[in-house]
């Protein structure tokens, strides 16, 4: 058994001993900025992948989205656009996340309800029905199925008269995660990983403006891992694809620039923009010197942020909204992209209007009203920052080197190595809540007795009725033929090793079903039970 | 067959021990979010309490039929789908045609407060929010487990012998606890007992499984014995071998029992042999017995069953030496599992050449669902 590198979360926490109550000089002794920052815009990236960041361009502000059934979520992206937002972001329903049907056993009492349900090419036409494709740029969170999704897009594209060469988009399409930890995984690792290559194959070679994979590292830190062992995990998994898409022929060059990041921005709020900025300059040594990449396309860390979801609480609401602009904040000054800030009312079910709009109105008064968009990383050359960038970067490493020795990230997966450190890292913030070392405002502290509870939004029972009527109807009235031999190419392909994407997206416009998919190459690449556990 | 050993047992005069309670912790649906139901599995082991966690994706059905088989003091639903309105009635349902009505049920999650009240006028015990304190949900489990009403052993008697799997987990129960049966012996039975050995994480549970799906589907009855290794400091464990064993539809003919090992040596826990007995007179076809992740001496699961399989994995050689000594030398045959990894030709190669005789080597993948058929039909025949 490998022993884990101390990546404890709190010992990079902001404090120091009462000897030396901060950082000075002699703590970054062989600090030069030249090599370790370098300017914004240029290697190793610390400061920013840009150089003039947010004074020409703030960060996209790209509020995640999606309820109900395919005409429901339509007419809230007909509503976005109208209001000037030019880039939809899709959430899907549990069922659609998990491949399955609406009208499967387990999806009971789930469709619709934590995001939009789509079970086949009919719903995608529905949800982009009145949207021209090529005018739109579309975010998928979607992972096991990314694949499948992908077709249906392609398809809707397809009868507007759009070619895939136009499509703008993320496909979020990280499985690595789903094994760590959000758990909305099918297949087993290997084959899993093969289809997330098939589809960076195939938008290099036919989708060049799609951003592939969104390597995320936000649903490992929810689950449980501390700072550094998020920023490794992720870059892990990235170098993961990386070597995949090599190993497939592809050249690096080619893919890379369309691989993106997604982090949590939690609370601690000078870790956090340390491990955003020590991201950066990782990834970018990483791509020059372990992959040899030579456009800087493929050097600079593109990043999404979103502030933590498990560190609102559902007693006294209104905190989260404070909570919500700190980490957000932290997201800013380290550097992101682009930006979700979450809604108050998250702990209890999916935000209001109001809410979501609230937590909108957070990123604009830090883009418009603090003025910390004035000079690019204001903090950088802070002894503290510097010192913390330079802990998190070394942790990172000590990471990498246990992964390597394990022979990957999937050889890892096998041994549970992710799962369990995440678990552990999580049982042991328990504690230290449990033994009053860290403390939460509202439930841990200053407690109140309990006021009455905020409005929530509500889901009725409907849309999941609606949509099993619905795919009853279209099982029944497809071209049979048609199907089954769709399926049966798709099977051969997976069995043959080819490339799935044409098989999918064939079999889209044969209306198979996302469940019916998934069935078939489960048939082929197995299904996956998860791995050690403890 | 079996026979069982002379095992002094407690009296009824000596005073009862209080035992730690056993919890059976469940995810119900497609949701994945399961940081906090493992927190609380890890948690509630370091309090010394004896935690199943039967993972993700389950139905309510498997869920409580699992409590039913592994005689639970609570079982404790984590949702955090805000489906507790559609779940909880249902798990109460069964819980009721089940006839387990004695096993309180509680509930974790994200649960708005107009909720509480409907949950616990519907039979929910306790319902624990995000931010519950430790103590006090490790304190109203513990109330919960002395409150429960424990059936008197005429009861469990005759219910065992009319082939009730509720005695028959009770039995256990008592058997486990070293509690004193008087005259009682279970009857012969004609059970071929299987032993399932290996090092840690070469998928033994996942392979047992798939093993007792294939001898089920041949109509005979399965009883799976899956020991898992306790903290012999607080008394906790997690069991989760029977996390892998809950795919397919619920089946009452399948009966799978998760026992900490409690300190036993020799990766079985105690009184095995007795409680492989009870399952034994109980009427099982055949019985396969799970021992704790193995090592190269831990041998003892030979003088309690039949057969023994050796479950290895390519490039395990590090983990279980390929020497003819210990534990390779007690296989009747050999699995390879996860031959979908790289490397399984070679290991095969090693292995054939370290075993020198004709002991039968198979090829399996739990993963690919491939090479079980030829294992079961080993097991049957041999």
């Amino acid at each position: 058994m490998i022993s884990r590198a101390d990546t404890d979360s709190t010992t990079t926490k902001a404090t120091q001993s009462s000897d030396k109550p901060f950082v000075d000089a002699q703590d970054i002794p062989a600090f030069d900025p030249a090599t370790a920052l370098g300017e914004p815009g240029s290697f190793p990236y610390t400061r920013g992948v840009h150089r003039t960041m947010y004074q020409q361009r703030l960060w996209t502000m790209r509020q995640f989205a999606g309820f109900g059934s395919a005409k429901d979520t339509n007419q809230r992206f007909k509503y976005l656009l109208a209001h000037g937002t030019s880039g939809l972001s899709t959430a899907f329903d549990l069922p659609t996340l998990m491949g399955r049907d609406g009208d499967d056993p387990l999806s009971l009492g789930e469709v619709g309800r934590c995001g939009v349900a789509i079970s086949s090419l009919a719903d995608m036409r529905v949800l982009f029905d009145g949207i021209k494709l090529d005018e739109v740029s579309t975010s998928m969170t979607i992972n096991a199925p990314a694949a499948i999704l992908l077709a249906f897009y392609i398809a809707v594209a397809d009868e507007q008269g759009v070619s895939p060469d136009k499509l703008r988009g993320t496909l979020q399409n990280d499985i690595l995660k789903e094994f760590h930890a959000q758990n909305e995984y099918v297949f087993p690792p290997q084959p899993s990983v093969d289809l997330v290559t098939d589809t960076i194959e195939y938008c290099t070679k036919n989708m060049p403006q799609w951003n592939t994979v969104s390597i995320s590292g936000y649903h490992i830190r929810e689950a449980g891992s501390s700072a550094a062992e998020e920023l490794a995990f992720t870059l892990a998994d990235g170098m993961a694809y990386v070597e995949q898409a090599i190993k497939r022929g592809l050249d690096v060059d080619d893919f890379a620039p369309r691989l993106s990041f997604f982090f949590d921005a939690h609370n601690d709020f000078f870790e956090e923009i340390a491990k955003l900025r020590a991201s950066r300059r990782i990834w970018a040594r990483v791509m020059r010197d372990r992959f040899g990449a030579k456009n800087e396309r493929s050097l600079i860390l593109r990043m999404h942020c979103q502030t933590a979801g498990v560190t609102l609480t559902e007693q006294q609401p209104m905190n989260n909204v404070v909570r919500v602009a700190f980490q957000a904040l932290a997201g800013v000054l380290g550097g992101t992209n682009s930006l979700h800030t979450n809604s108050m009312d998250e702990t209890l079910a999916l935000p209001t209007q109001d809410a979501a709009k609230l937590a909108l109105r957070t990123q604009q008064i830090i883009a418009h009203e603090s003025n910390v968009t004035q000079t690019v990383d204001p903090l950088g050359g802070s002894y503290f920052i510097e010192k913390l960038t330079n802990e998190i970067e070394a942790k990172a490493r000590a990471i990498f080197d246990q992964i390597d020795a394990m022979g990957g990230v999937l050889p890892a997966i096998d041994r549970g190595y992710f799962r369990r450190a995440i678990a552990e890292s999580a049982h042991k913030q328990q504690k230290q809540l449990d033994a009053g070392e860290t403390k939460i405002v509202g439930v841990t502290d200053f407690k109140e007795d309990r006021a009455p509870g905020i409005d929530i939004l509500q889901i009725t029972q409907k849309t999941e009725d609606d949509q099993v009527a619905r795919l009853k109807k279209l099982k029944k009235d497809r071209d049979q033929k048609r199907h089954t031999e769709a399926l049966t190419r798709l099977r051969d392909d997976a069995r043959a090793g080819k490339n799935v994407m044409p098989a999918l997206v064939n079999a889209s416009k044969a209306d198979a079903t996302v469940g019916e998919m998934m069935e078939t190459m489960k048939s082929v690449f197995g299904a996956y039970d998860g791995g050690p556990e403890w | 067959m079996v026979t069982t050993t002379e095992t002094k047992r407690e009296t009824m005069s000596d005073k009862p021990k209080a035992h730690p309670p056993r919890i059976l912790l469940a995810k119900i649906g497609l949701d994945g979010h399961d940081r906090g139901v493992k927190v609380l599995a890890r948690s509630f082991r370091d309090a010394g309490i004896e935690v199943i966690y039967t993972g993700l994706w389950q139905t309510c059905e498997a869920t409580m039929l699992a409590a039913l088989q592994e005689d639970v003091d609570i079982v404790g639903v984590s949702l955090l789908s805000a489906a507790h309105l559609t779940v909880m009635p249902e798990i109460l349902r069964i819980r009721k045609e089940l006839d387990v009505e004695n096993i309180p049920i509680v509930l974790g999650g994200i649960v708005p407060d107009a909720d509480q009240p409907k949950l616990k006028e519907m039979g929910v015990a306790a319902v624990f929010n995000p931010g519950s304190p430790l103590d006090e949900i490790i304190d109203a489990l513990r109330k919960l487990t002395a409150a429960n009403q424990k059936p008197n052993f005429s009861d469990i008697k005759s219910g065992y012998e009319k082939r009730d799997p509720r005695a028959l987990a009770k039995l256990i129960t008592k058997i486990q606890r070293n509690t004193d049966l008087g005259e009682f012996k279970p009857p012969a039975g004609n059970a071929k007992i299987i032993g399932v050995t290996g090092a840690p994480g070469v998928g033994k549970s996942s392979f047992i499984a798939k093993l007792g799906r294939r001898l089920r589907d041949k109509g005979n009855k399965v009883g799976v014995v899956a020991i898992d290794p306790s903290s012999p400091i607080t008394g906790g464990a997690l069991l989760g071998d029977r996390l892998r064993m809950m795919a397919g539809t619920p089946d009452t003919d399948f009966f799978v029992r998760s026992l900490s090992s409690g300190g036993a040596h020799g990766a079985l826990a105690p009184h095995c042999i007795d409680v492989i007995a009870a399952m034994d007179g109980f009427g099982f076809d055949y019985i396969v017995v799970e021992t704790v992740g193995a090592g190269q001496s831990d041998v003892a699961i030979r003088d309690l069953v039949d057969k023994t399989v050796l479950l290895l994995m390519p490039d395990s050689g590090d983990a279980v030496q390929f020497s003819k000594a210990g534990i390779m030398e007690i296989a009747s045959c050999f699995v390879l599992n996860k031959c979908d990894l790289a490397g399984a030709d070679a290991t095969q190669a090693q292995l054939v050449g370290a075993i020198g005789d004709d002991r039968p080597v198979f090829r399996v993948s739990t993963i690919r669902d491939e090479g079980v058929d030829a294992v079961a039909e080993w097991v049957a025949s041999s």
